[in-house]
C-alpha cells in the first residue's frame, strides 16, 4: 500500500499541472476530452492511464482549482464539465515556475556531468 | 471549514455520487470506443483497447473514493459494524464485559453527581470565589448571629466588598393570591443588599435594595425565584404589583430573580425572598441568634488575616454584649464562641459538614470498583484475544498492518464502553435516587432537575479512561502475534498472556480483599450503633409536630397540641400519646443553668444541664420505665408547685449515693449556692440517649410543658400498632390548615439520625459484593484457562494413579496462590485505608479484627468457589481420552 501511495505522489504533482495546465488553454472539457488533449500534447510520449484522470480531478476540485457542472457534450449526451477557477489559474503559475526553476537546476547539474 | 462541509456533503451524497462518478467513467468508455472503431477495430477490440487506454476501473473507482468524503468516518463505520459483528458473535463476553462496566460507571456516576452537587457546584453568583460564610462555633447552636453583630460586621468595609444576613430558608404558608388555596413554600428572609452583593440580576422587575432595609415591618414586598414563578404563576409577567400572602401576610410581588438562583444553601431551593425587616424577630437584641452572615471578601486580604481581624471582631462584640454580671460558666461559653471565616462559594450545606467524609470515601470505593471493572473487562479480552490469535495471525498475513487491527480492537472497545456508559448513566440516576431515599427528609434535595453537563462530562471522561484503561494493554497484546506462529500451531507463544492475566486476577483479588475490608468495617460500625442501648423501646411510636395557622399561634400552642393529644387518645390501637420539646431524635436542644441544695458539684458554682419539656405520660409512651417516683400528670399545672424528673446521669452528677433522689430538689435560680425558688424531684429515669446514638446521656432535667413558657412546637408522640397514616385523619380534623411536620415512626428519626453510617454500609456492602463477584469471575477464568492448558498432564497424573481428591487439590491451590498474593497486597493497603476512615467508624478500632477475619474468609471462599467447577471439570478426566487427546 505505501509503496504505491509513494509513486503516485511522484505522479501526481506532474499529473496535476498538466491537467490544470491543459484546462487552463482550453476552457470547460470533460474528461474524454481532456484526456484526448493530454495525449495529444503529450506527442504520445507519457503513458497515462486515463482512468487516473479522475482522482485528480476530484483532487483539484477539493483545493478549489477546479470546477466542475454537469452539461451535455457535443454528442448530445450528459457529462460533467472542468474548468479552472481563478485560484487554478494562479496556483498553475506558481506550480510552472516552481517548474522551471526545478528543470533549469537539474539542468545545471546534468550540463555537468556531461562536462566532467 | 469550508471544505469540511463539502467533504461532509459528499459523505452524505456517497451513492449519487458512485452513480456519477459511473456515469463519467462510462461516456469516457464508450467515447473511447467510438474512438477505436473509427480506426477500423471490431467491436470487442474497441472494447478491450478502450479498456487498456483507461486502466483499471475498480482502482479508480477505489481511489476516487478514498479522495472524496469522509473517508476517515467511512472507516470508522467499516470498524463499528466489523466490531458489532465480532461482539454479537459472542453474546456472552460481550454481557459481561458491558454489564461490569456499566456496574463500574453507573455506581461512579451516582456518587458523583452528589459529590458535585455538595462539593463542587459553585452558586450561581457572580465570582463565588469570594463569598465566605461567617459561622458561628462554640455557643449553644453553631452557625447562627444576632442582628447587632451582622450590623458590626457589615461596618468593617476595609475587609468586606459587602456583607449580607439572611435566615435558614423555612417552609412556610403560601397562598399565590389572596382567596388562593393556602399552601407551603420556601421562604428566606434576606437583607436588602442581598442580590446586589450576591450579583444576582432580575429576570423580571427589581429586586430588593438596601432601601429595602429600613424600618422593621415596614417593607411589605416579596422577589420570586425564577422556578415559583414558572410553576406557580405559568410564567404570567403580570405577577408584578400583585399581592402574595407569604406566612400569612400580604406582600407585594416587585420581582423575580434571575433563572437558576435558589438561594445559597445547597439542600433548599428558596422560593421567595422577603426584607429580613419583615421578620418578627428583636432586631436590636444582642443576645438573639438567629440569623446567618454572608459576606463577599475583598480579593487579596489573606484569609488568616481576615479570621483574625473577626476574631477581634466578635470578641469586642461579645464583651460589650454579655458583662460581667453572668455567672462564670455561662459567661465563659459565651465568650468562647468565633466567627469561622468559611468559604461559601459552593453554597451553604448542613448536610455538607456530616456528608463530606463519607462522600469522600464513597468516591474512593466507586473509584476501586472502576478499576476492578476495568481489569475484569481487560481480562475477559485478553482471553478472547487468546481464542482469536488464529483470526489475527490471519489478517496479518493477508497484508492488514498492526495499525489498522488496533484500531479496530480499539473500536471494540469503545462500543463496549460507550454501551456500558449508556446503561451505567442510566444506572447512575436510578442510584442516585436510591442514595437520596438515604437521606432524612428535613435534609432536604441537595440535587437539582436540571441535568448537570459536569456530570455527563465526568461521565464521558471516566469511560474515556476506562477504555484506555481495560482495552489498551489487550489490543497490543492480541495485534503483537508474528504470523507465522499465530498460524501455526494453537498454543504456541501463549505463556506470557496467561501470566498477565495472572497479574490481572491478583490485583482484582487485592482491589476486592479493600472493597470488602471497608464492607466489612462500616458493617460492623453500623452494627455497634444499633447495638446500642437506647434506654427506651422505639418500636411503635409516631413521631412529628403540627404548625398551626397564625390566629392559633397567637394563643398558647400547647392548647391544639392538649386537645389533639386527648383525641388520639380516644382511637382504639393508642395505647397511649404524650408530646415534648425538644422530642427525642429532634433537632434542638435545651439547657439551663442550676444549682442542686446540699449537692457538693453546685456549692461554689451553678452548672449547666441539659433540660426538656414534656407533657404527662411522655415516658410511657416512648417507652422507658420510672426507675423512682412518678411521671408528671395532669395536677401539675402552672398553678401547682413546681417539679422535675431527673435522669440517672443527674443523680450520679449532682447526688451521688442518694437513695431517694426523689424527695430532693432542685433550683434554676442559679443565683445562690443553695438556689432560689425550689422545683421538686418527683422521680427519676433511665439515661436515654434522645438526642443521638453516638452521643452518651448528659445530667438532665424534665420539667412539665404547662409549667414552662414554650415558643416552638413541641413534638407530639404516639404509642400504638396502627399504621402511621391511620392518624392524619384525625390530626387534620383539629382544625383546616394545620400542617405536618417531620411525619413518621421513632425508628425512622432514629434511621435518619445515622442516615450516613447506613449509607456507607449499604453501598460499600453493595460494592463488596460487587468486587467479590467480578473478583470470583477474574479467578475462575483464569484457573479454568490454566486447568484446560494442564488436560494431558492431569491425565497422566490419574493414569499413574493420583487420587481425584489430589487432582482436585491441586487446581485448589492454584486459585487459593492467587488469591493470597491478592490478600496480602489488599490486607496492607485495607489498613492504611482503615486509618484514613478511623473517624467515621463508630465502637470499632480500624483494625477491628472481626472485620479483617471476615474479609480474608470472604476472599478464601471466592477463591474456592471460582476454583469449584475447573477443579470437578478435572477430576472428571478420563485418562485414556485425556492422553489420546494430545
Amino acid at each position: 500500500m505505501s509503496t504505491r501511495e509513494a509513486k503516485s505522489d511522484i505522479l501526481q504533482g506532474t499529473l496535476d499541472l498538466m491537467v490544470l495546465r491543459t484546462l487552463g488553454s482550453m476552457g470547460p472539457q470533460h474528461g474524454f476530452g481532456l484526456a484526448q488533449r493530454i495525449q495529444q500534447i503529450s506527442g504520445g510520449l507519457l503513458d497515462l492511464n486515463q482512468g487516473t484522470l479522475y482522482p485528480a480531478l476530484l483532487r483539484l476540485e477539493h483545493r478549489g482549482w477546479v470546477e466542475s457542472r454537469w452539461g451535455v457534450s457535443g454528442h448530445n449526451r450528459k457529462a460533467k464539465f472542468y474548468e479552472i477557477t481563478t485560484a487554478g489559474r494562479r496556483q498553475t503559475e506558481r506550480e510552472s515556475e516552481d517548474w522551471a526553476r526545478t528543470v533549469n537546476i537539474m539542468n545545471r547539474f546534468l550540463s555537468l556531468a556531461a562536462t566532467e | 471549514m469550508f471544505a469540511i462541509w463539502r467533504r461532509f456533503n459528499e459523505w452524505v451524497g456517497r451513492v449519487r455520487l458512485d452513480r456519477e462518478l459511473d456515469d463519467e467513467v462510462g461516456l469516457h468508455l464508450e467515447l473511447l470506443e467510438e474512438q477505436f472503431r473509427a480506426r477500423g477495430m471490431s467491436e470487442a477490440e474497441a472494447k478491450a483497447a478502450a479498456r487498456r487506454e483507461f486502466g483499471g476501473i475498480a482502482h479508480v473507482q477505489e481511489s476516487y473514493r478514498d479522495g472524496r468524503g469522509l473517508p476517515w468516518l467511512e472507516t470508522t463505520g467499516r470498524d463499528l459494524r466489523y466490531a458489532m459483528r465480532g461482539l454479537r458473535r459472542s453474546p456472552g463476553f460481550t454481557a459481561a464485559a458491558v454489564l461490569s462496566l456499566a456496574l463500574g460507571i453507573g455506581a461512579n456516576t451516582a456518587i458523583f453527581t452528589l459529590f458535585h452537587a455538595l462539593m463542587l457546584r459553585l452558586l450561581p453568583v457572580s465570582r463565588p470565589e469570594e463569598l465566605v460564610n461567617l459561622y458561628q462555633t462554640g455557643g449553644w447552636i453553631n452557625g447562627h448571629s444576632s442582628y447587632p453583630l451582622y450590623q458590626e460586621v457589615a461596618k468593617r468595609t476595609d475587609l468586606f466588598q459587602g456583607v449580607v444576613t439572611r435566615t435558614d430558608a423555612a417552609r412556610v404558608r403560601f397562598s399565590e393570591r389572596p382567596n388562593a388555596r393556602e399552601n407551603f413554600a420556601l421562604r428566606e428572609f434576606v437583607s436588602g443588599n442581598y442580590f446586589e452583593v450576591l450579583g444576582v440580576k432580575p429576570a423580571l422587575g427589581r429586586l430588593f435594595t438596601q432601601a429595602d432595609d429600613r424600618v422593621p415591618g415596614g417593607h411589605p414586598l416579596a422577589v420570586l425565584s425564577y422556578a415559583s414563578w414558572r410553576n406557580r404563576y405559568g410564567a404570567d409577567p403580570a405577577v408584578l404589583g400583585g399581592t402574595v400572602l407569604v406566612d400569612e401576610k400580604p406582600l407585594t410581588i416587585i420581582g423575580v430573580a434571575a433563572p437558576g438562583f435558589h438561594g445559597v444553601q445547597v439542600e433548599r431551593r428558596t422560593e421567595v425572598w422577603v426584607p429580613i425587616m419583615m421578620a418578627e424577630m428583636p432586631f436590636k437584641s444582642t443576645h438573639a441568634w438567629w440569623l446567618q452572615i454572608m459576606a463577599r471578601a475583598r480579593p487579596r486580604i489573606p484569609r488568616k488575616q481576615l479570621q483574625a481581624a473577626v476574631n477581634v471582631l466578635m470578641q469586642q462584640h461579645l464583651a460589650a454584649a454579655y458583662p460581667t454580671s453572668y455567672n462564670a460558666a455561662f459567661r465563659q461559653r459565651v465568650m468562647g464562641q468565633r466567627l469561622e471565616v468559611r468559604d461559601a462559594g459552593i453554597g451553604l450545606s448542613m448536610l455538607r459538614e456530616e456528608f463530606a467524609k463519607p462522600l469522600q470515601v464513597l468516591m474512593a470505593a466507586v473509584g476501586m470498583v472502576l478499576l476492578m471493572t476495568c481489569t475484569n473487562v481487560a481480562n475477559l479480552l485478553l482471553a478472547r484475544g487468546a481464542a482469536r490469535r488464529r483470526e489475527i495471525a490471519m489478517r496479518f498475513s493477508l497484508g492488514a498492518t498492526r495499525a489498522r487491527l488496533m484500531r479496530q480492537a480499539l473500536t471494540e472497545c469503545v462500543l463496549l464502553a460507550a454501551a456500558g456508559a449508556a446503561l451505567g448513566i442510566g444506572l447512575g440516576f436510578w442510584g442516585t435516587r436510591v442514595i437520596l431515599r438515604f437521606l432524612p427528609e428535613q435534609a432536604g434535595d441537595p440535587l437539582s432537575t436540571t441535568p448537570e453537563p459536569a456530570v455527563l462530562g465526568f461521565t464521558l471522561a471516566i469511560s474515556v479512561f476506562s477504555v484506555l484503561l481495560f482495552g489498551l494493554i489487550p489490543a497490543l497484546r492480541a495485534t503483537a502475534v508474528p504470523p507465522s506462529t499465530g498460524l501455526r500451531s494453537e498454543t504456541g507463544g501463549s505463556a506470557a498472556a496467561p501470566m498477565l492475566r495472572r497479574v490481572l486476577v491478583v490485583a482484582q483479588v487485592a482491589f476486592s480483599v479493600v472493597l470488602v475490608a471497608m464492607a466489612g468495617l462500616f458493617g460492623r460500625s453500623l452494627f455497634e450503633l444499633r447495638s446500642v442501648d437506647l434506654g427506651f423501646r422505639n418500636q411503635n411510636v409516631v413521631a412529628f409536630t403540627l404548625d398551626f395557622p397564625r390566629a392559633w399561634r397567637g394563643r398558647d400552642v400547647r392548647a391544639p397540641y392538649r386537645q389533639l393529644a386527648e383525641r388520639l387518645q380516644s382511637l382504639p390501637g393508642v395505647f397511649s400519646v404524650a408530646y415534648g420539646l425538644p422530642g427525642p431524635f429532634q433537632m434542638g436542644s435545651a439547657s439551663a443553668s442550676i444549682r442542686v441544695p446540699g449537692s457538693a458539684r453546685t456549692a461554689t458554682e451553678a452548672v449547666d444541664v441539659e433540660t426538656a419539656y414534656v407533657a404527662p405520660r411522655y415516658f410511657e409512651t416512648i417507652g422507658t420505665p420510672l426507675l423512682l417516683g412518678r411521671e408528671f400528670d395532669r395536677n401539675d399545672t402552672a398553678a401547682s408547685p413546681k417539679v422535675a424528673v431527673v435522669n440517672e446521669a443527674f443523680v450520679r452528677a449532682f447526688l451521688p449515693g442518694e437513695a431517694h433522689p426523689d424527695r430532693r430538689s432542685l433550683s434554676f435560680d442559679d443565683s445562690k449556692p443553695e438556689g432560689g425558688e425550689r422545683t421538686w424531684i418527683v422521680g427519676v429515669v433511665r439515661d436515654i440517649r434522645d438526642k443521638s446514638i453516638q452521643q452518651p446521656p448528659k445530667p438532665t432535667v424534665y420539667v412539665p410543658i404547662d409549667q414552662e413558657k414554650v415558643a416552638y412546637p413541641p413534638t407530639m408522640l404516639v404509642r400504638t400498632l396502627l399504621p402511621p397514616v391511620a392518624l392524619l385523619a384525625p390530626i387534620y380534623g383539629v382544625g383546616p390548615s394545620i400542617a405536618i411536620g417531620d411525619f413518621g415512626t421513632l425508628r425512622q428519626h432514629i434511621d435518619d439520625s445515622i442516615f450516613e453510617q447506613r449509607l456507607l454500609a449499604g453501598l460499600s456492602g453493595f460494592f463488596g459484593v460487587l468486587a467479590l463477584v467480578l473478583a470470583a469471575v477474574g479467578l475462575y477464568g483464569v484457573v479454568a484457562y490454566g486447568t484446560a492448558g494442564r488436560t494431558g498432564e492431569i491425565g497422566i497424573r490419574v493414569a499413574l494413579g493420583a487420587r481425584r481428591g489430589q487432582v482436585v487439590g491441586m487446581i485448589l491451590r492454584d486459585s487459593l496462590a492467587l488469591v493470597s498474593v491478592g490478600l496480602a497486597i489488599g490486607l496492607v493497603v485495607s489498613f492504611a485505608a482503615a486509618r484514613a476512615v478511623a473517624s467515621i467508624l463508630y465502637g470499632i478500632q480500624p483494625s477491628d479484627p472481626p472485620a479483617f477475619v471476615f474479609t480474608a474468609v470472604a476472599l478464601a471462599l471466592t477463591g474456592l468457589a471460582a476454583a469449584f467447577l475447573p477443579a470437578r471439570r478435572a477430576a472428571s478426566i478420563d485418562p485414556m481420552r485425556a492422553l489420546r487427546h494430545e
